[in-house]
């Protein structure tokens, strides 16, 4: 049987980085072709590039073949690839809101009264709002869903949601490859078998199907063949007969790195931080119900896939995004409505955009070290009649920050250079010299070395540890990189759909972390 | 011309006004007159350019209603003629109304605006223009005890313009002048504009500016930092308003005259020309901007007037100041936007 | 959400304290709301498809009435008479009218998100190009083959320009007389025609792909959609439809005030599609008729009212523009601030 689709060693860069490198892939009519990968295996880029996302386009398009039917293929756009046959079903649904569930399912494709098609052309050819309701709850009922096609999007739970975005690319008549993005985790529980039999019928009619899904059993359960992701290369290839479950999710987390770091701490059994029922709203990235205790003095790990939550604890503490339950510090509650008042109490968040949101980058390192410890802790100030109104001492700050620039040993030409030059590592240790000017009980940070190269994030690893052992900052770190949570946390929590799944100590099995992150656990006997 | 930001609408204008020098001397006409006119109404005007600066370095872009300020600077004047005040206490005694009524609307003006963060531009237009409007139905029914302001004939409501060489006409301009020659310096009237300059300066250097400038260029920094991004953005519109209330007061004892109704309808438009002149590029638009496109932009005015009277087209000149001031808006909407976007 | 049903109802209330203010008699209001209706109507309908497309109120309406006046100005510089003066004019006009529009739409893509200020520049700007060309460049490089329309000095176009040749040439037609009101059948019949293609339009397949980049640019370019050109395709069908209207308008006048005829004509057909009950983000067909209906009696009592009320004619005047500019200002906060809402 000829392949539908073959990638032959395609490749994307981000500027210098490589997200994906030579991957190649053959998925054949009627197959069920699983993708896995962890955060930034370069699944996502993977799927733009397929779906022709604008986003390719614009940073420098891709390298490599495409043959999609025997074809040699060229895809410019979205438009270019539904015409060819390929239909997408989107993680964040492409639906209308306010539109109804027929207007949405026929988008691009209504019934018209053919007299006005024939007379006009296609474009301006009068809709049939009647026969396309008609049509549409022909398809529903097709997939057994019992929906009123009337009814306008928003209205619909998001099980339904799923399922019309679903219909909508299904009624496509020329559909032959239909990649799944993530398309059970919105599903409850009793709709989840009904979706993958779904999927079975579509892959008996002769569709071919890119299946792309965190949840491992399901994975397994209807696919024919396998492809894990790591690092934006294809490390493993199954085909039925070699599904196993501890295989896959150690290939996707690869070999955690150790560098034997391993500190015995003393941790004291006083606790710092609680949370009691704590959730956070933070669009794509939400946590519910979290209850958990941070000892004093500790370097706690958070991990998760990207949007299961890893993010949110942090933000939500600092007041980023609405929350509810309750946070304690030292026993008494925080207000988390607003970001000024967990500074007040001690609180610091080192965000993960660092370039976004954690620096002014048309400003110096001396501006961005001292900037918040100004504005709340007003230090680095001259006396003045009107405090609003002080100005900077100059020769204060400029000696503090050139003290701290050595202790972390920023690579720059002057305090004075503006931060925006500065490689990502050395821009990192600026937010840290920041945030440590705040003298903070308690330090937030997310993805501490995203984006640095390797000696760099050696230093900032250790300049954290140096910190948590010198002046004793409790630290919770959020990270997608987990041999160096590993190496440096003394307890790792592992976050699965927007609960905590886990807690394991550092030196806890790969394969169990591997595992937990994708919502399962270790067989007691293996 | 400052840190290497040339843009197009700078050549373009200087290419114009080299144009302009060369037709002027090759008229007669006096190209040191002309300029020294430039000058002059760098300091009358530079005040209203000025006020645009607080709300572009929060980050709230350019004050398209600037009309709401020049109206509480028109009641600020309109009260100390009405109390008879003259010389320079009465315009001082203007400036104090002025910046209380500016802090009133300012602060009106700005819980509007914060409701709608990346859409001020708009929104100011419309607050603008309505407000005009507002205005002027209480120009022509409030209760104003100076006959002299009044409508001579029923005797009510102001007049749509009001002389000011009884009160304080010119009382800045005419403050310690200096002659060189043909040059006549108004180094009253340029003192003040530079003092207001200095304490601009001054300001974004205290712990309040500071954080001003970061929410401009970084909101989410600045909410990370603790720093209260409402009421900064309400601080920096009051202080645009403010400065936009004394900026018309300098303006009109310059020209003589108290202009209302809907005079003030269109005056956002030429401030914004000039800031954008000077090479503005939103939030990290600088002080010094601000002088070298207000200058550049009232040479503009300055030279296409008596041009324009030569070449026999006298309305004309109007014209084409309309076209110079929206192509430059224009052009900075287009071509800004994308260099922002990417 | 309520705030639509709202705004009509506060309009019905200021008209009808205005009109009963200005003792103006019930049926000349109507006779003269009746011709601005078809005046202005299918200028307001303009509006509809850019708000449809999601690029708000389109304040370069005043461009498609200036291809208007172009074409007409052509024709009477060349000195074309009659019924095919006027169909030459109207051919021209659309012409300059669908090159504008494209360049619209080109101008627009490249300020997503900041559409409504840059067309208002854009009008503005259009303004002042529009008058230098016919106040410098009449006897200068447009050769002045109608002496009857220059300015005595010998350069520029006069203020007023006489369309008689073209007057009324539509109006009359089928003019039906129930007491002393004037119901130009013909008129209203072709205004409701317009109507209807709108409403077809936007029932079209065309019209569906307006409203689904209207709703949510970047999900339409997912679902395959080119989103440039069919926003591009909305500003030349506002132009087209604006330039049609003030063709309307003009015949019906029957003079042109050649550098005012068009001014403010954005600003008034926004704020009588709002007074409608429309929003900057959805607006239909009979927000276009019960709003030109509503604004522009408010309009025409509001002068005489402020003079019977405080002796001042021109209060009434500063009253109805405030009630233009305010309208637009209020449309905005409220739909820009539950922008902002739906986000968090």
């Amino acid at each position: 049987m000829e392949s539908i689709l073959k990638l032959r060693n395609v490749s994307k860069k981000y500027g210098d980085q490589e997200i994906l490198k030579s991957i190649n892939l053959e998925v054949e009519a009627g197959e069920i072709h699983g993708l896995l990968g962890e955060n930034g295996a370069g699944k996502s880029t993977l799927l733009n590039i397929l779906f022709g996302r604008a986003v390719i386009r614009e940073t420098g398009g891709y390298s490599g073949e495409i043959y999609f039917q025997g074809k040699e293929i060229n895809i410019k756009n979205s438009h270019d690839a539904i015409k060819m046959g390929i239909g997408m079903v989107h993680q964040e649904f492409a639906l209308i809101p306010d539109m109804t569930v027929a207007e949405n399912i026929k988008l691009g494709r209504e019934d018209v009264y053919s007299l006005t098609e024939r007379l006009l052309g296609s474009g301006l050819a009068l809709i049939d709002k009647e026969k396309n309701h008609q049509s549409t709850q022909m398809i529903l009922k097709q997939l057994g869903v019992d929906i009123d096609s009337r009814l306008k999007v928003l209205n619909l739970s998001v099980n339904f949601k799923q399922f019309v975005e679903l219909a909508r690319e299904i009624s496509k008549e020329n559909l032959d490859l239909l990649i799944l993005d993530e398309p059970t985790a919105a599903l409850g529980q009793d709709d989840v078998p009904c979706f993958l039999a779904l999927m079975n019928e579509l892959s008996s009619r002769g569709i071919a199907i890119i299946f792309v899904s965190h949840r491992l059993e399901e994975v397994m359960a209807v696919c024919h063949r396998i492809t894990v992701l790591r690092d934006g290369e294809k490390v493993a290839a199954l085909g039925r007969d070699d599904f196993d479950i501890n295989h896959i999710a150690e290939s996707m987390i690869g070999h955690a790195i150790c560098q034997a770091q391993a500190q015995t701490r003393n941790i004291s059994g006083a606790i710092i931080l609680q949370y009691l029922n704590f959730s956070v709203d933070m669009p794509g990235e939400a946590i519910e119900n979290i209850n958990l205790d941070v000892y004093k003095g500790e370097m706690l790990g958070i991990v998760s896939l990207s949007g299961h939550g890893k993010l949110a604890l942090g933000n939500g503490t600092v007041g980023l995004y609405p929350s509810s339950g309750q946070v304690l510090l030292d026993g008494k509650k925080i207000n988390t409505a607003e970001a000024g008042q967990a500074i007040n109490s001690g609180i610091y968040l080192l965000p993960e955009e660092r370039r976004e949101a954690g620096l002014l980058l048309k400003h110096s390192i001396l501006e961005n070290v001292i900037f918040s410890a100004v504005q709340q802790k007003k230090r680095f100030l001259k006396p003045s009649i009107f405090p609003p109104l002080s100005f900077i001492d100059k020769k204060m700050s400029l000696s503090y920050v050139k003290e701290i620039i050595q202790h972390l040993d920023i690579r720059c030409h002057s305090p004075r250079q503006e931060v925006g030059q500065l490689s990502g590592g050395n821009q990192q240790k600026v937010c840290l010299a920041r945030a440590l000017a705040m003298e903070p009980h308690v330090l937030f940070i997310a993805e501490p070395t995203r984006g640095i190269d390797i000696r760099a994030k050696e230093i900032i690893l250790e300049k954290l540890l140096d910190i948590n052992r010198e002046i004793g900052t409790t630290m919770l770190i959020a990270s997608s990189e987990l041999g160096e949570i590993k190496r440096i946390c003394n307890r790792i929590v592992v976050m699965y759909e927007g609960r905590i799944f886990a807690i394991l100590p550092s030196d806890c099995d790969d394969i169990e972390l591997a595992l937990a992150l994708s919502g399962e656990r270790l067989e007691s006997s293996c | 011309m400052l840190k290497g930001r040339q843009n197009a609408a700078q050549i373009i204008i200087l290419f114009f006004l080299g144009l302009m020098v060369l037709l002027a001397w090759h008229s007669g006409l006096s190209n040191t007159r002309l300029l020294n006119d430039s000058l002059v109404r760098l300091f009358m005007n530079g005040i209203l350019v000025l006020s645009l600066l607080p709300m572009l370095k929060v980050g709230a872009g350019i004050n398209y209603g600037l009309p709401v300020g020049i109206q509480a600077g028109l009641l600020g004047m309109c009260a100390a003629v009405n109390y008879r005040l003259t010389g320079i206490s009465g315009l001082f005694a203007a400036l104090l109304f002025a910046c209380i009524g500016g802090v009133l609307f300012g602060y009106a003006y700005a819980r509007i605006l914060n409701l709608l963060k990346g859409k001020e531009e708009i929104a100011g237009i419309f607050i603008g223009f309505a407000f005009v409007f507002i205005m002027s139905f209480f120009w022509a029914v409030a209760p104003f005890s100076n006959a002299g302001m009044l409508w001579p004939i029923g005797g009510k409501g102001l007049r749509p313009t009001i002389g000011l060489d009884n009160y304080f006409s010119k009382v800045l301009n005419k403050l310690w002048v200096l002659n060189l020659g043909d040059i006549i310096l108004p180094v009253g009237m340029g003192l003040f504009f530079a003092l207001l300059c200095l304490l601009l300066y001054a300001f974004y250097k205290t712990k309040i500016g500071i954080a001003s400038t970061a929410v401009g260029e970084n909101e989410n920094f600045a909410r990370l930092s603790g720093i209260d991004v409402e009421r900064i953005r309400i601080l920096a519109i009051i202080l645009s308003t403010v400065l936009a209330a004394v900026g018309i007061c300098i303006y009109a004892q310059s020209y003589g005259f108290v202009e209302l109704y809907d005079a003030p309808l269109m005056m956002a438009f030429p401030a914004a020309s000039a800031i954008l002149i000077g090479g503005s590029m939103g939030a990290g638009t600088s002080i010094i901007q601000v002088i070298i496109g207000t200058f550049l932009f009232q040479s503009v005015y300055v030279y296409t007037g008596p041009i324009a009277n030569t070449l026999l087209l006298p309305e004309v000149s109007e014209i084409v100041r309309v076209i110079i001031v929206n192509g430059i808006i224009l052009y900075a909407l287009l071509y800004e936007g994308r260099r922002e976007k990417a | 959400m309520k705030t639509y049903r709202l705004v009509p109802l506060i309009f019905l209330l200021l008209s009808s304290l205005g009109l009963v203010f200005s003792e103006m008699s019930p049926s000349f209001v109507i006779n003269e709301v009746i011709t601005r209706f078809i005046r202005d109507g299918v200028l307001v309908l303009a509006l509809l498809v850019p708000i449809a497309a999601g690029m708000g109120i389109n304040f370069a309406v005043t461009i498609g009435a200036m291809s208007a006046q172009v074409g007409l100005l052509v024709v009477i510089i060349m000195q074309y008479p009659g019924l095919a003066g006027f169909f030459i004019a109207g051919f021209i006009s659309l012409l300059i009218a669908m090159v504008l529009g494209y360049i619209l739409g080109r101008a627009l893509n490249r300020v997503k998100g900041r559409e409504m200020i840059t067309t208002i520049i854009i009008g503005f700007l259009g303004n002042g190009i529009y008058q230098f060309i016919f106040l410098a460049g009449y006897g200068t490089f447009i050769k002045p083959l109608n002496q009857e329309i220059l300015l005595s000095r010998g350069i520029g176009v006069r203020n007023m320009v006489d369309l008689i040749s073209y007057r009324n040439i539509m109006d009359k037609i089928w003019m039906l007389e129930i007491g002393s009101i004037r119901i130009p059948l013909f008129m209203i019949l072709l205004v409701l025609t317009f109507c209807l293609l709108i409403t077809y339009l936007m029932n079209s397949r065309l019209g569906q792909q307006f409203k689904v980049v209207g709703q949510d640019i970047n999900k339409a370019e997912t679902l395959g959609f080119n989103v440039n050109r069919i926003r591009i395709q909305a500003m030349v069908i506002s132009t087209v439809t604006a330039c049609l209207g003030q063709l309307f308008y003009l015949q019906n006048m029957g003079m042109m005030n050649v550098y005012t005829a068009h001014q403010n004509s954005d600003i008034f057909s926004a704020a009588a599609l709002l007074a409608g009950g429309a929003t900057i983000k959805q607006a239909n067909v009979r927000n276009v008729i019960i709003g030109v209906f509503l604004f522009h009696s408010l309009f025409i009592v509001s002068p005489q009212a402020g003079q019977n009320l405080f002796g001042n004619a021109a209060l009434g005047e500063y009253f109805r523009s405030f009630v233009a500019y305010g309208t637009i200002a209020v449309a905005l906060i409220f739909n820009l601030r539950e922008a902002k809402r739906a986000v968090h």
